[in-house]
């Protein structure tokens, strides 16, 4: 089998070693990756071509294999023929006894909520006849606030995962709930100290907040009054718990306002998406970065400055960029607080060591200036990796600057510290006597702190029990594994960030055998101690009865509306407002932690842990959608990087996917390298989380590197002196940066091409420009004539006029829209192979670019969400054969699937690659990693119905599901369309028609489509252009709303709001005016190319 | 040994194969055009069901309303097959011993449901949607005949994509009141002037769509 990566057959590629000659061209406004800074041939293959050379091609022995497959399937096919009814007999199967109100086919929501890392995120479940399809953000709940992540979204896939565990396992065999709870009544006797305490044990839980497992925790240390209770989460919080207490003397939570912020300083802070309440401080935050000022000379717009060493989705939507190592952090903090006339000791020594760079010491300045002018609208944030010092001075500044109360408010946080607690567990496991081990959730055999060993310590334990979702390093470590109910199968409650209480509500039965029971994290706990009742929902309701204080109709009344809302109202935590700080102790501290970094060498590299886009801490490993999502920094799937400056790469002379040895901390693992730019050039980054080999399940089977072996209590973040050597092995990543590259249509000037196009593609400015030329957006691009060479659809007197704005103002490039489009639309998985080829399926991507010239420094990034933009003059149209896709009178460009003949025409001519191809029947391929072959398919392919019976429940009924040989692409949810139409005429015939009222009209808002729903900024508006008041009419109208590729005379329905941005230090060229003709727009970018970018 | 003959009757072979060889074509293009036509391979499909429950009796003799059973054709897509609940709210207590009922006991005691086979079925890639239909004065004969009549359910119309073109490209003919959309008997051509039916089309601005969209998704 030859190797099925195109790259290891090309010319290297995605390099950042300087070996060749520089292309002639190297100035470029905008550019998406670091081949197409360098111009290089795979760069141009990908953007010239809709797949790069030999994607399309069998190679090798495949050519054989395929004409074996061939023979079989005409084989199978005449078998088929032969066998032939008349009619396939299919079956209708209804209710015995139907639910009430339940209308078959008929989607129903129940609002839920569910828990990451101890924070509640509100839900609503969309079902089909009992089966969740699709989660979408309950506008009720604080912590989504309508939006979704990424992550949350896919649980919906979890749920069905045939390869989540479905067994009780005792010691690698299988058992059953029956044998446990035997075994459990046995054993729990034996320890609950009555009989003769011969035994201690120990429960290690997930963070949660849910108030059930609050009351089952104390349930427990009743029965076992000698039991102790211990908590570990890798992305543990911690520092933020320390740094509070360490300001206010307890530990507190953070509660960022971001929309009353007008200043928005993070330390390290990615609030846009690491946050575990990122949903809603994005949505905060774009309250002030939209252009929504009724004059554009009176508009404002928040700056918000990141001060990071890594890339972040915060990185790259903040106006100003202060890069620094990691471990420099702190000092900036000290600067920043000295700068504003904090009166603390030692903040002198702190940032004594910061040596900046011009620009950064201008950023450095302008910060401090900007929140000395912003006192009580500014806000200071420090970020989950920075050391707790870093967080009091945040708070301490905050305080200082009347922020508190204003900008941010501060909980108290009752969470334990997490890093202490395992250690204590730990302490006691390699003491004597522990009897028996209940994890509760998580994975600590493989994500402890490493300084720990885990895992040897855990094996003194003379039973384990583990409770877990899969079968993953722990289970296999236990003597029990229990299979864990979902939150979708499963009664819980949780708290979300401001400590709102929600319901969990299950959608469906465990998807288990009735003899394997599939617990909920509070069902084990309640066994454990015994305590009545014992399924979840009893408890659920006992415990909202208890902490309600009502009783009987009262209580029942109470519960229907909270189940109904998905929140229980009024159940926020007390928001406070310190009006002052501990000095001393901050001094202390400060003094301590200068102190500290004095000590450390400044040679070597700083190494961060970063959180990851995709696994999380890597519990999502099996899911794979998130395998698939793009990450929104690096754009690589199914994999994570050691990421690493170009300029860092260059001086080690290594080039993407080069395998280095990171020495860090006195441990060890290997990585492949990753160039991003924008990386400071003394750190290197490797996202947790990966690397988890075959305990990862076959979806995320040998995916990534793992950093956990580097992670010790002590520094659990950030390592310093850190030093990579190249071992001289190399890796294959499989990522999207430059699959859709735009393309230079005008053949005769290749070399100009893209970068001619560029600034149009991405119309930006800064907001001074934009106060003076508010229509800055509308002569960036040369529209020689409008004439079509097409007869052009005609759509006079069309009802409704569908169209889509995004406004890159507000998108931060998160990915929640492209998750949310392939629950929506039955998108399927395609593995890293075909990624690798350029086979995404993702109707939706998101395109990324850099400004400037300077690699390791980028100007600024841009991130512009790309699908099929319904052009009224659709190139598309024009080629296909089998008239599969043409307009329909709403002027959407439809896609009928079953006259598809697979020409792939259509996709050729499409300007912005927006249309997608199925090579393969990839909904009936398991959505995992790595496919066997080129064709993977299994004996059984062409007779069995499809896929495993699990996934395939998770299809939307609304959507075909599309087979090999079609091309598909957005749709703008036409689905949602017509399901609206249908109710909204509906609902008028039946109140008379024409005699009840003239016509009939779908009300503004009504339609959403999945990705607008999934998205909390609000940057994406679907609407009805023929309704003047409707949102997207008004964005339309405005100057700054244009057309992708508007000279080629497409009439996209999909427009952008071009973006401004509020930088304090602009770098660059200064914005020039751009005439109205063609010439000065290029004359403009020809200009910036003389210019240089920075010293 | 003589040289081989053929035999006399051979000569006419000739002009015989002529014809045939003439006229082949065209029957297989007669055969595929009709033979392979919804109208002759969907119409008449009239599977066993596993409940000998005949509309010809409920619907037609005691003229029960189509949505006693049918109960979701107004709100949704689906004409909802009905739930076992549905047949024993009489069954109960008409002939409950009957041995036809059978199944539709056991599955009234047990939970499980009875496997109907689909008659009108269309294509996984179609959406149709029931409620849009009948709430416009789209009577169910027009697609489903005389269930009235049909002691044994069977498949009336082609339900193929130019049938339906049909009517959506000339809806006039097929439009009735609301009130007798479930009114089997009833036959607008002659119950209702064209002026009438033109009415209705405009009450209800019926103006079918022959976008793919409307359809396919």
């Amino acid at each position: 089998m030859p190797s099925l990566n195109p790259s290891d057959s090309r010319p290297e590629a995605g390099g950042c070693g300087d070996d060749r000659p520089a292309p002639v061209p190297t100035r470029r406004a905008y550019w998406r990756s670091l081949d197409d800074l360098r111009d290089t041939e795979d760069f141009r293959a990908w953007m010239h071509r809709e797949f790069p050379s030999n994607a399309d091609l069998l190679e090798g022995d495949d050519r054989r294999h395929f004409m074996k497959l061939m023979g079989a399937s005409f084989a199978l096919a005449g078998l088929g023929a032969t066998a032939c009814r008349r009619i396939p007999e299919q079956k209708i199967v209804p209710y015995a006894a139907r639910p009430q109100e339940r209308i078959p086919g008929k989607p129903v929501y129940y609002a839920s909520s569910m828990e990451r890392g101890g924070v509640g995120q509100g839900i609503v479940v969309k079902t089909y006849d009992a089966r969740p399809m699709k989660l979408e953000g309950n506008p009720a709940h604080s912590t989504t606030v309508g939006g979704l992540d990424a992550m949350t979204q896919s649980e919906v896939l979890r749920v069905y995962d045939p390869y989540r565990s479905r067994t009780v396992i005792r010691d690698g065999e299988f058992s059953d709930a029956a044998t446990f709870d035997a075994w459990m009544a046995d054993h729990g006797i034996k320890l609950g100290g009555k009989a003769s305490g011969t035994g201690s044990i120990a429960v290690l839980a997930e963070a949660s907040g849910s108030p059930s497992m609050t009351r089952m925790r104390q349930e427990f240390a009743v029965k076992f009054p000698q039991g102790t209770w211990h908590e570990w989460e890798p992305i543990d919080g911690d520092a933020s718990r320390i740094g509070t207490s360490l300001a206010f003397g307890s530990p507190h939570r953070p509660q960022p306002m971001l929309e009353k912020a007008e200043v928005v300083v993070c330390l390290d802070a990615d609030p846009l998406h690491g946050h575990p309440a990122a949903t809603r401080l994005s949505k905060d935050w774009a309250v002030r970065r939209r252009l929504d000022a009724a004059s554009p000379a009176d508009q404002t717009l928040s700056r918000v400055y990141a001060i990071e060493g890594v890339l972040s989705v915060t990185g790259m939507n903040a106006d100003d960029r202060l890069v620094v190592r990691p471990s420099g952090v702190a000092a900036i903090a000290g600067a920043i607080a000295a700068g504003i006339g904090l009166k603390v000791d030692g903040l002198g020594e702190l940032s004594a060591g910061l040596d900046l760079e011009e620009v950064d010491a201008k950023i450095l300045a302008a910060i401090i200036e900007d929140l000395k002018s912003n006192r009580g609208t500014s806000i200071v944030m420090a970020g989950e990796g920075q050391p707790p010092v870093v967080h009091a001075l945040a708070a301490a500044i905050n305080v200082a600057l009347g922020n508190s109360g204003r900008t941010v408010a501060y909980t108290a946080d009752s969470s334990p510290d997490r890093k202490a607690s395992i250690a204590s567990l730990v302490e006691k496991l390699n003491g004597p006597g522990l009897d028996t081990l209940v994890i509760v959730g998580g994975n600590p055999v493989y994500d402890a702190p490493a300084d720990l060993d885990f895992a040897a310590a855990m094996g003194k334990a003379s039973h384990v029990v583990h409770l877990s979702f899969d079968v993953n390093e722990t289970s296999l470590a236990s003597e029990w594994h229990l299979p864990r109910a979902h939150f979708l199968e499963a009664w819980g409650d949780t708290t979300a960030f401001d400590g709102t209480i929600a319901i969990t509500q299950p959608s469906i039965e465990p998807m288990m055998d009735l003899a394997q029971k599939g617990w909920s994290g509070i069902e084990l706990l309640a066994t454990l101690a015994e305590a009545e009742p014992r399924d979840g929902y009893s408890i659920v309701r006992a415990t909202e009865a208890l902490r309600s204080g009502t009783s009987g109709g009262t209580f029942e009344a109470h519960w229907r509306t909270i189940l109904d809302a998905g929140i229980i109202a009024g159940t926020e935590m007390k928001m406070e407002t310190p009006e002052g700080f501990d000095t001393d102790r901050l001094a202390g501290a400060v003094r301590k932690h200068a102190a500290d970094a004095s000590k450390g060498s400044d040679n070597g590299l700083d190494f961060q842990f970063v959180s990851d886009s995709a696994v999380y801490d890597g519990r999502f490993a099996s899911v794979g959608w998130l395998q698939e999502l793009p990450d929104p920094i690096t754009k690589i799937t199914w994999d994570n990087a050691l990421l690493v400056s170009p300029s860092l790469c260059r001086e080690q002379g290594l080039r993407e996917g080069h395998m280095v040895t990171v020495n860090a901390g006195g441990r060890s693992i290997e990585a492949a390298v990753f160039p991003v730019p924008g990386m400071d050039t003394k750190t290197v980054a490797l996202a947790i989380g990966w690397g988890r080999g075959e305990a990862a399940g076959p979806v995320g089977d040998n995916a990534g590197f793992n950093a956990y072996p580097l992670r010790t209590s002590a520094q659990p973040w950030i390592i310093s002196g850190a030093t990579i050597v190249a071992t001289g092995a190399k890796y294959a990543f499989a990522q999207t940066q430059d699959h859709g590259a735009l393309d230079a249509l005008i053949e005769s000037v290749p070399e100009k091409g893209i970068q001619e196009r560029l600034p149009t593609l991405i119309r930006e400015t800064n907001l001074d420009h934009y106060r003076e030329h508010p229509d800055f957006a509308q002569h960036r691009v040369h529209v020689a004539h409008r004439l079509s060479l097409w007869e052009e659809t005609n759509l006079d007197g069309a009802k409704f006029r569908w169209a889509m704005s995004i406004d890159l103002n507000t998108c931060t490039g998160c990915g929640a829209c492209i998750t949310a489009c392939q629950a929506e639309n039955n998108i399927p998985v395609v593995g890293k192979d075909q990624i690798a080829r350029g086979r995404e399926m993702h109707w939706l991507r998101i395109d990324r670019y850099f400004k400037g010239d300077n690699p390791d420094r980028p100007d600024a990034v841009f991130v512009q969400p790309v699908t099929c933009m319904q052009c009224e003059n659709a190139p598309c149209e024009q080629v296909c054969p089998v008239a599969a896709t043409l307009h329909d009178k709403d002027g959407l460009n439809v896609m009928v699937y079953n006259r598809c003949i697979g020409t792939r025409y259509c996709s050729n001519n499409c300007p912005y690659k927006v249309r997608r191809f199925n090579w393969f029947d990839y909904w009936r391929r398991d959505p995992i990693r790595e496919q066997e072959g080129l064709f993977a398919v299994k004996p059984d392919y062409y007779t069995s119905g499809g896929p495993d019976e699990w996934r395939r429940m998770q299809f939307n009924p609304e959507v075909t599901v599309r087979t090999r040989g079609v091309m598909e692409k957005c749709s703008f949810c036409t689905q949602r369309i017509q399901a609206a139409k249908i109710e909204f005429k509906n609902q008028w015939a039946r109140n008379g028609g024409a005699e009840f009222s003239p016509d009939w009209s779908i009300p503004e808002g009504t339609i959403q489509s999945a990705c607008e729903q999934a998205c909390s900024t609000g940057a994406i508006v679907f609407g009805d252009l023929n309704d003047p008041k409707s949102q997207v009419a008004k964005i339309f109208a405005t100057p700054v709303s244009y057309q992708l590729l508007e000279e080629l005379n497409t009439k996209p329905r999909l427009r952008y709001v071009a973006r401004v941005s509020n930088p304090a230090v602009p770098l660059g060229p200064p914005e020039e005016a751009h005439g109205d003709d063609s010439d000065s727009g290029h004359a403009g970018a020809a200009n910036r190319d003389s210019q240089g970018v920075r010293a | 040994m003589s040289r081989f003959l053929f035999p006399r009757w051979s000569n006419a072979l000739l002009p015989t194969l002529m014809v045939v060889g003439a006229l082949l074509p065209l029957y297989v293009v007669m055969f595929v055009a009709y033979g392979f036509s919804p109208k002759t391979l969907e119409v008449g499909y009239q599977p066993q069901q596993p409940v000998p429950f005949s509309h010809a009796l409920h619907a037609g003799q005691m003229g029960m309303d189509c949505r006693y059973c049918h109960n979701t054709v107004e709100k949704a897509a689906h004409a909802a097959v009905p739930p076992t609940q549905t047949c024993m709210n009489c069954h109960k207590w008409v002939r409950p011993e009957s041995p036809k009922l059978e199944k539709v006991q056991e599955s009234y005691e047990t939970g499980e449901p009875i496997e109907w086979i689909w008659v009108n079925k269309i294509a996984d890639y179609a959406y149709f949607d029931h409620s849009a239909h009948v709430n416009r004065g789209v009577g169910c004969v027009e697609c489903h005949g005389r269930i009235d009549q049909m002691e044994v359910v069977h498949r009336h119309e082609p339900l193929s994509m130019g049938w339906c073109l049909e009517c959506h490209r000339n809806p006039v003919d097929n439009l009735r009141p609301v009130s007798e959309v479930t009114n089997l008997a009833y036959d607008q051509r002659t119950e209702l002037s064209l002026e009438e039916r033109v009415a209705l089309k405009d009450l209800y601005h019926i103006n079918p769509s022959e976008n793919c969209s409307t359809c396919h998704r």
